[in-house]
């Protein structure tokens, strides 16, 4: 029993930061959503407006699903939000993946086991561990609803709607953790199926086949109906499939060595000799799969944006664009639309910035870096060319995200130039290389709590944008926030100074980050 | 030639702790430098500083002339290093990695390289994340020697090697010692330090406290004198420098600094039936500057 009580407290440990960001993001996206709705619908009028507008708007319920309500702050919330069960998936699978996989891949298992204390006792209380950090993950989201003045219950169902996917998903990186070998596989299996969970309810939400939207985690979530008739019986369907996974993952773990998986990884293979002529090629190299993933996340939500923006556009009520105003955005049209959308691209580079940064100290940490830096390898130029590597890679994702959503819209029939689009794209940028530079030097001052540092910094930024943009708060403290120095290209022009002057910030940030970092000593650990 | 390596009051200190505190080495051209301490008397932070990854807090280090810190890859063209802890590009194979960590470096002798691969038995189809630790550290140790550095720098690179592959180890610095580089061995493997090293250095809480040739450290320590008499021992010789402890019933052993000729003299008279008297081994040396052994404490 102490075993499990110390194996548990250690899994809720493990994944503090993960467990606390979702939660403090939950909770302030909930509020925020509250907040929008009193302010940007304030009379029953304009509430019936925004249901004859949004409601009926098919393109919209691709994120967000179908709403049932959009005349009380609870059944708005309950619509709006619908896209949370999406990373509270996430969550889950990462969560699952964390407690299981890493500890077997990197031998801290093997540790525990050799203890008196058995298989199963140690995947329970993994388990347990999981369940305490899905419980503060919940918590944030009901606080962040009930900020919204909503009733407590309904709040309190409502944020247990949202998490219902968790278990599931916990459920599908469990049995992830059973097939696959290394960590990586197991994430890329876990999330494979948050996709296909996603595409099911998109198709159910969108097209006349809305019985399938029985058969996705994400799809109950809706069915649980918070706020507009609730049904609560369908908390039946998350709990049997998640014990359903959960035992057949036991039973799997219990049949297979430790620290292998169902489906063995390729532990050999013929040299492949190409970028390996200095360490920003291998950084290429080693970065590449992962920098597919995100163009292959970031183009497909490009594209849904095109698609989406024609039928917003045209659908759209005075008092959502007076909303969409409000947050600085004139969207009367699908270029209107998209200027705005963009803005979610910026938020994505930036935050890809900083996961590279990320990668970057873990190479320091591990310390492969001191293996490098041993070579006849400057340090300064390591530094430096791996931040120009950086900012390639997100120019290449900011074209992308203006060319596929460019095709998207087109295919809708939207009248739209190529140019603009890619130049929407390019428009990503600036703010991208802005945080990149400030990250950098957190990096080379602070080496230990850098990427954290940097994560802080486009995460305040971009809620100070969002929250003071609905707030009606004084326009310099709005000035404050670089995101409000982002023109919404391509409904409004690019705006030249603020790009330079974010650029240069950038620039001379990561010019200094580099003369600090070549100073001062690697850090271990 | 300038030195391999030179120290000059070389100091690093942590906050707080002082990991390092006025060093001063100095390994020539072709010499193997043995440099011993148990965990944490801070030899990794002495390879550091002498690769330039950490700067120090007072003093330098230099590489053949050149300063470790100010001119690092200037320096690191004369130098190879194995790290402690093999840490290597998990998705890369060893083949990949040999090649990658060739190419960055420059100037590997590639015939050399192959040798060193079927000498060590690696499977370089491998993926490095399936290595053992073992295996991570044959790449690391193939890719330094094959580089034919003027220095070798090496960080316990045998801890996680089997015995056969300690041998191969052995032979492949004797062949570098042949062709005229010198090795920084890092290590607390005294058999291995004794069997390969022409010089050493021992480290303490961060200061060298003993340095020389394995034969200059034997001289300043206490040599073992076992004595066996005819019957119960009698009661010990109080005499200078010599420390007597029963070993048996009819057994004495002597630790004896400097001379022996005073015991031979006070044991003249005794019933002695066997003598035996043997040189210090590398581990009672060190053992001795530890004060681990038997309680009695280190100079």
């Amino acid at each position: 029993m102490a075993a499990a009580e110390a194996i548990a407290r250690r899994t809720l440990r493990d994944s503090r930061t993960r467990t606390l960001s979702f939660a403090l993001l939950f909770l302030f996206g909930a509020a925020a959503q509250g907040a929008t709705y009193r302010s940007a619908y304030p009379t029953l009028e304009d509430r019936l407006r925004l249901a004859r507008s949004f409601g009926s708007n098919e393109a919209v319920r691709l994120l967000y699903g179908v709403p049932h309500d959009l005349l009380t702050v609870g059944g708005w919330m309950s619509w709006r939000l619908g896209a949370i069960p999406i990373f509270a998936g996430l969550w889950g699978v990462l969560a699952a993946v964390r407690a299981l996989r890493a500890e077997e891949e990197s031998g801290r298992m093997e540790l525990v086991l050799a203890n008196p204390v058995a298989r199963g006792t140690v995947f329970r209380a993994a388990l347990a561990g999981i369940a305490a950090g899905a419980l503060i993950v919940w918590l944030g989201l009901f606080v962040g609803i009930l900020a919204g003045r909503a009733s407590a219950g309904g709040s309190a169902y409502l944020a247990l709607a949202i998490m219902s996917p968790v278990p599931v998903f916990v459920g599908v990186g469990a049995l992830a953790c059973q097939l696959a070998p290394t960590r990586r596989m197991a994430t890329t299996i876990g999330s494979g199926a948050l996709v296909a969970a996603l595409v099911l309810r998109m198709v159910a939400d969108t097209s006349s086949a809305g019985w399938l939207r029985w058969l996705t985690p994400l799809g109950w979530a809706e069915e649980l109906r918070p706020f507009t008739g609730a049904q609560p019986l369908v908390l039946l369907l998350p709990a049997a499939a998640s014990v359903l996974l959960l035992v057949a993952s036991a039973w799997l773990a219990r049949r297979r060595d430790i620290g292998d998986g169902l489906l063995s990884a390729r532990e050999s293979a013929p040299p492949r000799l190409h970028l390996l002529s200095s360490p920003t090629a291998l950084a290429l190299r080693t970065l590449t799969g992962g920098v597919i993933a995100w163009l292959i996340g970031i183009a497909a939500t490009a594209v849904l944006m095109g698609v989406v923006s024609n039928s917003v556009a045209s659908g759209l009520s005075e008092s959502v664009q007076r909303q969409l105003e409000k947050l600085g955005a004139a969207a009367t049209s699908a270029s209107g639309y998209l200027g705005f959308a963009f803005l979610f691209f910026v938020l994505a580079l930036s935050l890809f910035a900083c996961f590279q940064l990320g990668a970057m100290r873990e190479e320091e940490a591990d310390q492969r870096l001191e293996t490098l830096l041993a070579l006849p390898v400057r340090r300064a130029r390591w530094f430096a060319e791996r931040l120009l590597l950086i900012a390639g890679l997100a120019g290449t994702l900011a074209l992308a995200a203006g060319v596929f959503a460019w095709a998207g819209a087109v295919s809708q029939g939207v009248d739209l130039s190529f140019g603009r689009m890619v130049e929407a794209g390019a428009n990503c940028l600036p703010l991208t290389v802005l945080f990149l530079g400030l990250g950098a030097l957190a990096l080379a001052l602070a080496p230990r709590a850098g990427p954290a540092i940097a994560y802080a910094i486009v995460g305040v930024a971009f809620l100070w944008e969002t929250i003071g943009g609905v707030a009606n708060a004084p326009r310099w403290t709005l000035d404050l926030s670089p995101f409000h120095h982002v023109g919404l290209v391509p409904a409004e022009p690019f705006q030249a100074t603020g790009a330079l002057v974010m650029v240069a910030i950038g620039a001379v940030a990561a010019l200094a980050a580099t003369w600090a970092f070549d100073r001062r000593d690697l850090v271990a650990g | 030639m300038p030195s391999a390596i030179l120290t000059d009051g070389l100091t690093k200190r942590y906050g707080e702790t002082l990991a390092l505190d006025h060093l001063d080495l100095d390994v020539r051209p072709g010499e193997v430098y043995g440099y011993l301490g148990p965990n944490g008397a801070g030899k990794t932070t002495t390879i550091r500083l002498l690769l330039g990854l950490h700067t120090p807090t007072a003093g330098r280090a230099e590489l053949f002339g050149i300063d470790a810190w100010r001119d690092p890859v200037a320096a690191h063209r004369h130098v190879a290093y194995v790290a402690g802890e093999p840490y290597l590009w998990p998705s890369l194979t060893s083949a990949e990695t040999l090649e990658f960590l060739a190419r960055v470096r420059g100037g590997t002798d590639v015939a050399y390289r192959d040798a060193l691969v079927d000498r060590f038995q690696l499977d370089t189809s491998k993926k490095v994340r399936a290595l053992s630790k073992g295996n991570r550290q044959k790449v690391q140790l193939i890719a330094a020697f094959a580089a034919r550095p003027d220095l070798l720098i090496l960080d316990e690179p045998t801890s996680g090697l089997d015995p056969l592959m300690e041998v191969a180890f052995r032979d492949t610095v004797h062949e570098a010692k042949d062709r005229g580089q010198s090795v920084f061995l890092s290590s607390h493997i005294l058999s291995e330090v004794e069997a390969l090293c022409d010089r050493v250095g021992i480290l303490r809480e961060g200061k060298l406290v003993e340095q020389g040739t394995l034969a200059e450290l034997r001289h300043l320590s206490a040599q073992t004198v076992e004595v066996t008499f005819d019957g119960a021992a009698p009661p010990p010789p109080e005499l200078p420098g010599v420390r007597a402890m029963k070993a048996g019933d009819n057994t004495l052993r002597f630790e004896v600094s400097g001379p022996v000729a005073p015991l031979i003299t006070a044991l003249a008279d005794q019933p002695v039936v066997a003598l035996q008297s043997r040189e210090p081994s590398l581990e009672e040396i060190f053992l001795h500057h530890y004060g681990t052994a038997n309680g009695h404490g280190g100079s």
